[in-house]
């Protein structure tokens, strides 16, 4: 199955956040609970906290670039081998933690 | 897109826009020094002070107690004595308690010893509705205006932020700094290259032939909003940015008074005594007999209440409206 991160509304207000760190690349498992990316917000650091095992496939916002609320950053599948979607939007949300700092 | 051109200016949040500022000053300038509520382990109410702590060390990011007499009053004489102290209050509602040393002290000492002694304090705050009720909401900057010796300026952007704060460190004497709430959550693009905004200049965010609007601080992106509007409807919207409230510059607002004919001013503070009647006033002495009008909040205290709150504060319909009155133009058909 093929999942997607948004980033919804993580913190009051936040509109934008900026990508500062990603914790590994296309190709790599992520197990429940490890860390996939490093946000901020206007506010705040934010982890985003894998919730469910999986391959992340495709990064869509590299670190530096700037993100709106609600646009996929990433792309990920239970496995390395299924097929992408068209768009990135497509995938149903992996479940992750954000942790806010 | 060419995509070859190099960056001159890079993108951050406004708090960061702050923090440079003030990083920048502190390294420059062994003499500036930061007081406040939670700037230093906390960071800021806002995190606009991230890392200055760890940075500067703990006898130049100095945390206050809840005492803002006490804080201007001691940033006033600090800056007497040879330094500058930034001194953040945290809620503009709260700078009332510090008036005395500011406007009795700082704004009079320059004056009062022919010149030998300055107190070169910035008081740096925050105005502005943002669900926290009554005292956590006011657009107090008008008061401020009218005091010789005080510098008031507010920025809209990241980029004036910066540059502003900046020059507010720089100044002689005593500077009001004033942030709206709101602002904070916006990113813009500032100059990658180290810069100083010249305080007394305003900025035209928009250009148009029909109407000049005068607004500051938050106020601007709703009156740009509201530009886009009207542009729809035909009617061509000139936006200026003041950015610094005293002194004002009156030259570019009559320029453009001069052109379009007709001034609205807009403010989220009171109308009555607001920073509107005085921008009018001095085009009026500049250029003559002006058609103009003039939106602030409502004449009620700002209620926590969301639904209160917003319809105490102008909004972009509220602008377009008055532009149309201003204009002699009939609400367009939906």
């Amino acid at each position: 199955m093929i999942y997607k991160i948004t980033i919804p509304e993580v913190a009051p207000d936040v509109e934008e956040i900026r990508v500062l760190e990603w914790h590994g690349g296309p190709g790599q498992w992520f197990a429940e609970g490890e860390l996939i990316v490093e946000l901020e917000t206007h506010k705040a650091l934010v982890e985003v906290r894998a919730g469910q095992g999986g391959v992340l496939r495709q990064i869509l916002a590299e670190a530096g670039d700037w993100a709106r609320i609600g646009v996929p950053l990433a792309v990920f599948s239970d496995t390395d081998d299924e097929a992408l979607p068209a768009s990135p939007g497509d995938g149903a949300d992996l479940m992750v933690e954000f942790v806010i700092d | 897109m060419s995509g070859e051109a190099k960056a001159t200016t890079e993108r951050m949040f406004f708090r960061q826009a702050i923090r440079r500022a003030v990083a920048e000053e502190m390294r420059r300038n062994p003499a500036v020094i930061l007081l406040g509520q939670d700037v230093g382990a906390f960071g800021g109410s806002y995190r606009e002070f991230d890392g200055l702590l760890a940075e500067f060390g703990a006898a130049r990011v100095r945390d206050t107690p809840v005492a803002e007499a006490a804080m201007v009053g001691i940033g006033a004489g600090a800056a007497a004595a040879g330094l500058r102290p930034l001194v953040s209050i945290t809620y503009m509602d709260f700078l009332m308690l510090g008036l005395d040393p500011l406007v009795n002290y700082a704004a009079k000492l320059c004056y009062k010893t022919g010149g030998r002694m300055t107190a070169p304090v910035v008081i740096k705050t925050t105005a502005g509705a943002k669900g926290q009720g009554v005292a956590h909401s006011q657009c107090l900057e008008a008061w401020l205006m009218g005091i010789p010796g005080l510098k008031v300026v507010a920025p809209s952007t990241p980029a004036d932020a910066y540059g502003l704060l900046k020059a507010a460190l720089r100044e002689k004497g005593p500077v009001v700094y004033v942030d709206h709430k709101r602002l904070f959550p916006t990113a813009g693009e500032a100059p990658l290259a180290e810069s100083v905004s010249p305080i007394g200049v305003a900025e035209i965010r928009r250009h148009g032939r029909d109407v000049t609007i005068a607004t500051h601080a938050y106020m601007t992106s709703i009156v740009l909003k509201a530009a886009d509007d009207l542009a729809r409807e035909g009617v061509s919207c000139e936006v200026i940015d003041l950015r610094s409230l005293a002194p004002l510059d009156v030259a570019t607002i009559s320029a453009s008074v001069r052109r379009t004919g007709r001034l609205l001013t807009v403010e989220e503070g009171q109308a009555t005594c607001g920073v509107g009647v005085e921008v009018a006033a001095r085009v009026r002495e500049s250029i003559g007999a002006i058609s103009s009008a003039r939106l602030g909040a409502l004449a009620a205290p700002v209620s926590s209440n969301p639904v209160l709150e917003a319809a105490c504060i102008p909004d972009a319909a509220r602008v377009a409206t008055a532009v149309r009155a201003l204009c002699g133009r009939a609400v367009p058909d939906r």
